[in-house]
């Protein structure tokens, strides 16, 4: 189906954060181009609300983990792309914690060689390695890997540890007019650590990250960006999985300070608290109370599964639900930039073990959007905000030179996805396309069915 | 006979006859009759309900008595298969297990298996399933990594008794030191009873069972000891465990004063090498439990330590013997309690337990 140019026309809620409006619409494409876009208007809106079918520009990832080369177990390129396009993504750019590493050009061609090759129409581009190896000692071909058009440097998976070598990334890639992508981490305060510092943790005998250990790297990230935007004012810097309150609240001072840095969030980190691992299945946003303080799950009857899941292990690793609400907070009110998945497939042999010796990583891109709309249905984030962080947020980030311009434009390639907002679907290993069962959501039940993607004018997925 | 023998006694037979009616008959198979209790596995403490942990010791009562026979020895569970699944170097209480279950006569089988997430061949997982697929009906299991047991509990399909996981929890141990207390205390009540937790708080598993055992009884539960050594405890008692405070502090000084019960915690010479503490002596300096430390306490203080002791560091040699401690009828009852939870556990698999 994927090769075909699509045809059809739709009715529905439309949500263009490219030109900021939203209501009721009804858009036609022919031949894969989108033809018509008609705002309606009175009588012919009649029926029509933001319940019910939306109309989006396709959303865009700009952290997700597609394991190829080297780890082709727990997921390809191809199966990445199909499991993007099931969760209404037409726009994914892969970090380059693979085997090898992707720090040279040869690994950035083997990957687009592959996604080429998958005939998926979902849009895969590329982050590099901020150092040789992802080894924290050299700098990798910087040049070279922007020359064969990468989207943005990172290490992730671990920090750049050096703040030496953090500081000549950001100047470097600066000049290359490319973001470094930082996973921020103190890797000697969260070392060995199998949960978030606090109530849970304790409880549970897991080994605590402190808040600490993100707050504190964020901060430095910070200071140095400061200092090298002097010389280099083009330096970027992008925090991503940001996961704390102390965290953000650097992020907002460093904005309005005009620093250049821009943050995500991820939707588990929105969605999920760290009483999951202790076994409670609300989300995050109903896991405090009226006063904003996170409640007992063990006084309050809410756990209902078996705790230490180890689909849950994940780094940063889920926090208290006061953090996942400062981080709605901060994608309110624009602090935040964009929604990242982090989608971190791994196999049963990885995952079905012990919860201190599972890999970390959540397979997400599938359920990310149910969780938004979540936060949304629970009035957290305005649903015009929420889609233009999963669309226009990271698209900035990745920069106009990718050509990532998501938006209901009439007479360009249709990339859009159509979503039942009122339908659920029950999360299984079945339903879903990645090869990454490890998803804390199985057997949950969740509002929001993808059922029409169009990327660059084909159709990527279809439910019918 | 010794002061604390005869208190025992005499607090354990009143008791015997207060709960006594929802105990079960334990020299008879538990198919047999009705066993009010409602868990295929034991991994945690934490869900124990107060009328659940009468039960348990109220069974222990019944256990003890058979201990006292001539031949302690019932066939309640004979032809049950146990197998002690340990990861984990341990004396005490892997042969504490056996030893229960082999005078329930059950047949027993010990596997002894290396513990490393790298040298493991075999995932738990599928160890647990061959166990399964060998005749297992209940797996004892002791594991470093917190959570461990309830993973085998996903996969066997018998019940999961936790013999100790990570820092996580340690139900036999904990349920042992409250029918112990129960034995010494006069009216066998932990109510109101001021019981300091002294050491290592961090990394025992023993501490947490005990903060969820003894606050379901009432007692006031002080954790102390060196504030690197509470990291978390403070946002748990903050938080309150299902409601129930307790206190942490490292005012060694304020913890001890009047306190009815001192459980010293063992500390591990790794601590140092982790920069938790700056060495073995001055912990012992200041958290060590010693005569005139134990001068604060209530006279009558009772003394208790899980086991293994390093005598010198965290408990005095002349206080591990002194004749307020109780750490060899810690071990002797340990027997009785795990018999206790072997036969129920056995019980809820034929009455159709939850898990």
């Amino acid at each position: 189906m994927s090769d075909l140019a699509a045809d059809m026309s739709v009715r529905g809620w439309a949500v263009d954060p490219a030109t900021g409006r939203e209501g009721a619409a009804e858009l036609a494409v022919r031949d894969g181009v989108l033809e018509r876009l008609t705002w309606l208007e009175g009588a012919e809106a009649d029926g029509i609300d933001d319940g019910g079918t939306l109309i989006v520009p396709g959303l865009v990832d700009l952290h997700a983990h597609f394991r190829e080369p080297g780890n082709e177990d727990a997921e390809t390129v191809a199966t990445g792309q199909a499991a993007a396009a099931h969760g209404g993504f037409t726009t994914v750019a892969l970090m380059p914690n693979t085997t090898p590493a992707i720090d040279d050009p040869g690994v950035v061609a083997r990957v687009r060689a592959a996604a080429a090759a998958s005939g998926s129409p979902v849009r895969v581009l590329v982050h590099a390695a901020v150092t040789v190896g992802r080894g924290g000692e050299t700098l990798a071909p910087l040049g070279e890997l922007a020359d064969a058009g990468v989207a943005g440097f990172s290490d992730d998976g671990a920090p750049v540890h050096s703040a030496a070598l953090m500081r000549n990334a950001l100047a470097y890639a600066g000049a290359l007019g490319l973001p470094i992508i930082d996973h921020t981490e103190d890797p000697t305060l969260t070392k060995g650590a199998e949960a978030s510092e606090g109530y849970v943790a304790s409880v549970l005998g897991l080994k605590g990250s402190p808040s600490s250990g993100e707050v504190g790297a964020v901060a430095r990230a910070i200071a140095i960006l400061a200092d090298v935007v002097v010389d280099v004012p083009g330096a970027k810097l992008h925090l991503t999985h940001v996961s704390t309150a102390g965290s953000l609240a650097h992020v907002r001072a460093a904005k309005a300070a005009g620093l250049p840095v821009t943050c995500d969030v991820t939707p588990h980190h929105i969605g999920f608290a760290d009483e999951w691992i202790a076994g409670s299945r609300r989300w995050a946003w109903e896991a405090v109370d009226a006063d904003g303080a996170a409640r007992d799950p063990w006084a309050d009857g809410s756990l209902v599964a078996a705790p230490f899941d180890a689909s849950l292990r994940v780094n940063p690793p889920l926090r208290v639900a006061t953090d996942a609400v400062a981080c709605l907070a901060a994608l309110a009110d624009g602090t935040a930039d964009a929604i990242a998945t982090d989608h971190a497939p791994h196999t049963e042999v990885d995952k079905h073990v012990e919860f201190g010796w599972a890999i970390n990583g959540i397979s997400g891109i599938e359920t990310a959007l149910p969780i938004v709309l979540a936060a949304v249905d629970a009035g957290r984030v305005p649903l015009l905000r929420a889609i233009e962080a999963l669309t226009m947020g990271p698209a900035r980030i990745l920069g106009e030179r990718q050509g990532v311009r998501p938006g209901l434009r009439v007479g360009e390639p249709a990339d859009l996805m159509v979503v039942d907002r009122d339908r659920t679907w029950t999360v299984t290993a079945a339903s879903l396309r990645s090869k990454g069962k490890n998803s804390p959501l199985l057997g949950r039940e969740l509002r929001g069915v993808v059922r029409l993607v169009l990327a660059g004018g084909r159709v990527a997925y279809s439910a019918d | 006979m010794t002061a604390e023998a005869d208190r025992e006694g005499a607090a354990s037979s009143a008791r015997v006859t207060a709960v006594s009616a929802a105990v079960p008959a334990v020299d008879a198979p538990p198919q047999t009759q009705p066993v009010p209790w409602p868990h295929l596995h034991l991994l945690d403490v934490d869900r124990l309900t107060r009328p659940q942990i009468e039960l348990v010791m109220g069974t222990t009562d019944a256990m003890r008595e058979v201990l006292a026979r001539p031949i302690p020895k019932v066939p309640a569970l004979r032809g049950v298969n146990v197998t002690i699944l340990f990861y984990e170097a341990s004396t005490r209480t892997r042969v504490s297990f056996e030893v229960a279950a082999k005078n329930l006569s059950c047949d027993v089988v010990n596997i002894a298996a290396a513990s490393s997430s790298v040298s493991k061949g075999e995932s738990l997982v599928d160890t647990v399933r061959t166990i399964e697929a060998l005749g297992a009906d209940m797996l004892v299991m002791r594991h470093s990594v917190s959570g461990a047991p309830y993973l085998a509990a996903e996969v066997f399909g018998g019940s999961v008794l936790n013999g100790g996981d990570g820092w996580h929890a340690h139900p036999s141990q904990a349920l042992l030191d409250l029918y112990t207390l129960r034995s010494q205390l006069p009216g066998g009540s932990l109510e109101g009873r001021k019981v300091v937790i002294l050491g290592d708080a961090l990394h025992s598993r023993v501490a947490r069972s005990n903060i969820w055992t003894l606050t379901a009884m009432g007692a006031d539960v002080w954790i102390c000891g060196p504030s690197t050594l509470l990291r978390g405890f403070e946002a748990w008692a903050a938080r309150g465990a299902a409601g129930r405070r307790f206190t942490v502090t490292s005012d060694v000084d304020a913890a001890i004063k009047d306190a009815d019960v001192v459980m010293a915690l063992r500390i591990q010479k790794e601590r140092m090498a982790s920069g938790l503490l700056p060495s073995l002596r001055e912990y012992a300096a200041r958290y060590g439990l010693t005569q005139e430390r134990l001068r604060a306490a209530k006279p009558d203080v009772i003394v208790m330590h899980p086991g293994p002791m390093n005598e010198g560091v965290e408990i005095a040699a002349d206080v591990a013997v002194d004749p307020r401690s109780v750490i060899t009828a810690q071990v002797t009852n340990g027997v009785a309690v795990r018999m206790a939870l072997l036969y129920l556990l056995a019980g809820a698999q034929h009455h159709g337990g939850n898990a």
